[in-house]
């Protein structure tokens, strides 16, 4: 008996060594999440309480729990939640607003940005945050060429160097820039982590340890009491291929205006299936609380949602991303063949006839079930800096769109005024010379492709363009895309908030401008001023002045149909009653998504 | 004996060889690599993604690839998994799948085993009756049904027709939620039993139907044997004529089958296991192969290897021990 109140004694110790207290009072510098403040986004949610345990559901294994050296969202679902950088996006306005640092400035000049720390934060282990482990983040870990660091990339400013991070005090870190660059402020609030416990491991800082060492660190097999974060969550059991337990950490520095510490619910479990046919049952049988759905899970759960006691909440938020075909205006370049195909691919008259043969309503009804939005740009809706708004950050009106509305009629006039005519009688038309003319439009194993495929090749093949859709690998197809090779490609990509993070895609150079490479070489006035309008936009602090520049950019590549884009998911989920304020899930921030500032924080369980 | 054990693992070394090369060609055949989805990421900039394709040595001809890792294989060092960063082994074995892996083996090939040898002699005492054919019957159908379907059903009417959910239980997975953290105890153990018998169910009416038909024919094979006849004529009791005497002789070719069954339990599970959400490693090896984590793929696909070999071996190794006229030498 003696022994096993030794034991008893023992284990408390060491979870309370391991969990420490918490604050003894809400920090004087806490970050109040304006819960249920009149004239704030948040004015709709209530006051919770704190307790139970949100399930969700995750379709894939965490690969490791380190942050930085992490390479796909399985893992920095659970990363980003243990840890949390300067700033963050507001899921609400989508603007940036600071999270661990109290409050920023720019200087007058444009190059120097100070942040603010909170003071008195601590790490869920205890030990006192500074500016040190700021610095460590930033020069230690995101700017260590031996650390494979995904991060880095995004902090490299258009003159090829890196902002300078620099120490004020133990509250105040500067970040001085050689050239003007707003982007910097959405790449810069890198998520920090705990200089105490992993410096140790690079081997800049401790020369005992072989290079490389550091992404090796805080793999599967280290002991989860190891992990150390200042995020509202920190990870403490994992089942592997079952399930991953995360528990409030009692230093998150979050508060309700009530002085009540967030996140409200105890825990977070989220249990790891094999895809969401598992997912959708899991929730049906109640063991997940929150699922983001699919179009075609809605028939089955709404019937089932007032016996079962959970709403099915259908938004009309376009989620985040693209989704489009690219015409291949390089086709046939690199063998020397196919030219007047390539020469009809150029012709913007031509890609703006197939723009007008896209049935965007029969794919949403047929394919999404009639829940889907039209795209006609670039740039993500939810972005406020989406040219569909007046202003910067405005409500989306849509007065500036450019669409190509849904005219089969107008379509085939357009191509008769090009001389692409059915010239041989056989029923369909020929390029100008004559010689037939066949589209290969091709996407990867993917339902909603290839239902959008499928619509489009009918829409095609109704006014006599002879298209041959075919399903390919997405290996394949990225091989196609990258080498050139493919005719019209259909494909989607991922998206954010920063009108700057496309310029990968639609700079003349830009390593993904895979509708035309060789605008590189010999890019025309539109490809010119895309590329001084990215410039521009990126070259100044003023959101109003920068959204101007994005409004012209979006509408020219709307116009010049290079990526033509189609339709978009809008978002939905289900929740079950008893989880409160579920109404502030987002598309930026629900349990499936881990940008910005987590909206779970406000959810809570209710009785 | 020894020295044909010894010559067996002999020829295990070439033959690994020649597997561990073909497996590597197919994975070279593969269309793209691990870097490809990264390409596909507008933030990663070109210099980026060159310096990982080189860091992960995928800018190497496909033979020097090879010859780089089999040097390290040599020296016992298969590499790290891309994704984990952990040891090859170590990201296959982690968490307690083996341990996971070789349970569930193991209890449905007991279980299988339990039900099909008996089932088989009935089935043959009880030929062309009917219910001769409603047993081989249903063999058969557990035979077809492919595995994950059968599984995705199974969820599917638990939690929509029984509504298990109503009365706490979960679907899938090795417990329930609220038993992570409890300590083992009678509730918990029954929780394990509940999340782990549609998994006996369907692996184990995959591999029944097989073993039920071989133990009806091998016993009505030896019904027909001189000896059974000398047997009731002397007069035994049906009962002892068949337990005693043709069951015994009837089950030997049986054993062969027994080492032939244990590798593919292990690697034939894969996709039951992710439709139950068990921890195999097979499940680390199926996403190995969608996430073109080349190390993990070869180290598995050498491990099953190794485990088939070993099989055959015990096989013929068990054969030679319940039948006294085999020899090897």
């Amino acid at each position: 008996m003696k022994n096993v109140l030794i034991l008893a004694g023992l284990l408390l110790v060491s979870s309370l060594a391991v969990f420490g207290q918490g604050y003894d009072a809400m920090p004087a510098d806490a970050h109040v999440i304006p819960i249920g403040v009149d004239g704030t986004a948040y004015a709709d949610l209530e006051l919770g309480v704190q307790g139970g345990t949100l399930n969700i559901a995750n379709i894939e294994d965490p690969k490791a729990w380190n942050n930085h050296t992490a390479h796909e969202t399985s893992t920095t679902w659970f990363t980003y939640r243990m840890h949390k950088g300067l700033v963050a996006l507001d899921h609400i306005t989508g603007a940036i607003v600071p999270d661990f640092a109290k409050s920023y400035e720019i200087s007058e000049d444009g190059l120097v940005l100070t942040f603010h720390l909170r003071e008195g934060i601590k790490w869920s282990d205890g030990t006192p945050l500074t500016a040190d482990d700021v610095l460590f983040t930033y020069n230690d870990v995101v700017l260590n060429e031996d650390v494979d660091c995904n991060s880095r990339d995004g902090q490299l400013l258009p003159d090829g160097t890196y902002p300078i991070c620099e120490k004020v005090d133990d509250y105040t870190v500067t970040f001085t820039l050689s050239t003007i660059f707003r982007p910097i402020l959405n790449s810069i609030g890198v998520n920090i982590m705990p200089k105490h416990k992993l410096a140790q491991y690079v081997h800049k800082l401790n020369p005992d340890v072989p290079a490389g060492t550091f992404n090796e660190t805080w793999t599967l097999e280290t002991p989860l009491d190891e992990l150390v974060g200042n995020g509202p969550w920190i990870v403490t059991d994992y089942q592997v291929n079952v399930s991953v337990t995360m528990e409030r950490n009692p230093y998150y520095y979050g508060y309700d205006p009530a002085g009540t510490q967030l996140p409200y619910y105890d825990k977070i479990v989220s249990h790891i299936v094999a895809n969401q046919d598992v997912s959708m049952l899991k929730f049906r049988n109640g063991e997940v609380d929150v699922y983001g759905l699919r179009p075609e899970d809605i028939p089955i759960l709404l019937p089932e949602s007032a016996s079962k006691d959970f709403s099915v909440m259908i938004t009309d938020l376009a989620t985040y991303g693209t989704t489009w075909f690219l015409i291949n205006q390089d086709v046939g370049l690199a063998d020397g063949t196919d030219d007047e195909k390539r020469e009809l691919y150029r012709t913007v008259e031509f890609r703006e006839a197939l723009a007008h043969l896209i049935d965007k309503d029969t794919m949403i009804q047929n394919v999404l079930n009639g829940l889907g939005a039209p795209q006609w740009g670039p740039l993500s809706v939810p972005s406020p800096f989406y040219a569909g708004r007046d202003y910067y950050g405005g409500p989306i009106t849509e007065t500036d769109a450019v669409i190509f509305e849904y005219d089969p009629a107008l379509a085939a006039s357009k191509l008769d005024d090009l001389g692409v005519v059915d010239a041989d009688g056989d029923g369909w038309r020929d390029l100008p010379s004559g010689a037939p003319l066949t589209i290969e439009l091709n996407t990867n194993d993917n339902t909603l492709r290839v239902g959008y495929c499928l619509i489009l090749q009918d829409d095609f093949r109704a006014v006599d363009l002879n298209c041959n859709f075919q399903v390919v690998d997405f290996n394949t197809l990225v091989g196609q895309l990258f080498s050139s090779t493919g005719d019209l490609i259909y494909l989607g990509l991922t998206g954010g908030d920063e009108p700057n993070s496309g310029s990968n895609v639609y700079n003349s150079c830009g390593s993904l401008h895979a509708y035309r490479y060789s605008a590189c070489e010999d890019p025309d006035e539109v490809d010119l001023r895309i590329d001084e309008l990215l410039g521009l936009g990126a070259n100044t602090f003023d959101l109003d002045e920068a959204f101007e520049y994005y409004k012209e950019y979006q509408q020219l590549l709307a116009h010049q149909l290079g990526y033509v884009y189609t339709v978009l998911r809008t978002f939905q989920y289900a929740h079950y009653n008893y989880v409160g304020n579920a109404q502030a899930a987002s598309p930026i921030s629900t349990p499936g998504g881990n940008n910005g500032l987590l909206t779970e924080l406000c959810f809570d369980r209710r009785i | 004996m020894l020295t044909y054990i010894l010559r067996r693992t002999l020829y295990m070394i070439p033959l690994l060889l020649i597997v561990s090369l073909i497996s590597f060609s197919l994975i070279h055949l593969m269309p793209g690599d691990y870097m490809t989805t990264a390409r596909l990421n507008p933030q990663i900039t070109e210099e980026t993604f060159r310096a990982q394709v080189a860091r992960y040595g995928l800018d190497r001809p496909f033979i020097i690839q090879y010859w780089f890792w089999l040097k390290n294989v040599v020296r016992g060092d298969f590499g790290k998994s891309f994704d984990t960063r952990m040891g090859v082994f170590k990201t296959l074995f982690f968490g307690n799948r083996l341990l996971w892996t070789i349970i569930l083996a193991s209890t449905t090939l007991v279980l299988t085993w339990l039900l099909a040898i008996p089932i088989g002699i009935y089935s043959a005492t009880h030929q062309y009756k009917p219910s001769d054919h409603v047993v081989t019957f249903l063999g058969f159908l557990g035979l077809s049904i492919p595995n994950f379907f059968f599984a995705l059903v199974l969820l599917w009417l638990l939690v929509v027709v029984f509504r298990v959910g109503d009365h706490g239980l979960g679907v899938g997975g090795l417990l329930d939620g609220r038993f992570y953290d409890a300590s083992m105890s009678w509730a918990k153990f029954c929780n394990y039993l509940w999340h782990l018998w549609p998994a006996w169910l369907v692996l184990g009416t995959g591999g029944m139907a097989g073993l039920i038909r071989l133990m009806r024919g091998n016993l009505l094979d030896t019904l027909q044997l001189p000896y059974v006849q000398t047997a009731r004529s002397k007069g035994l009791t049906e009962r002892v004529v068949i337990y005693k005497h043709a069951v015994r002789n009837a089950i030997n070719p049986l054993v062969t089958v027994l080492g032939l069954t244990l590798p593919t339990l292990v690697g034939g599970s894969v996709i039951t296991a992710i439709v139950l959400n068990l921890p195999t490693v097979g499940r680390a090896f199926f996403s190995a192969l969608q996430r073109q984590d080349n190390p993990v793929i070869m180290g598995a696909l050498l491990f099953f290897s190794l485990f088939l070999l070993i099989g055959n071996l015990i096989a013929d190794f068990l054969l030679a021990w319940v039948d006294p006229r085999i020899r090897y030498n």
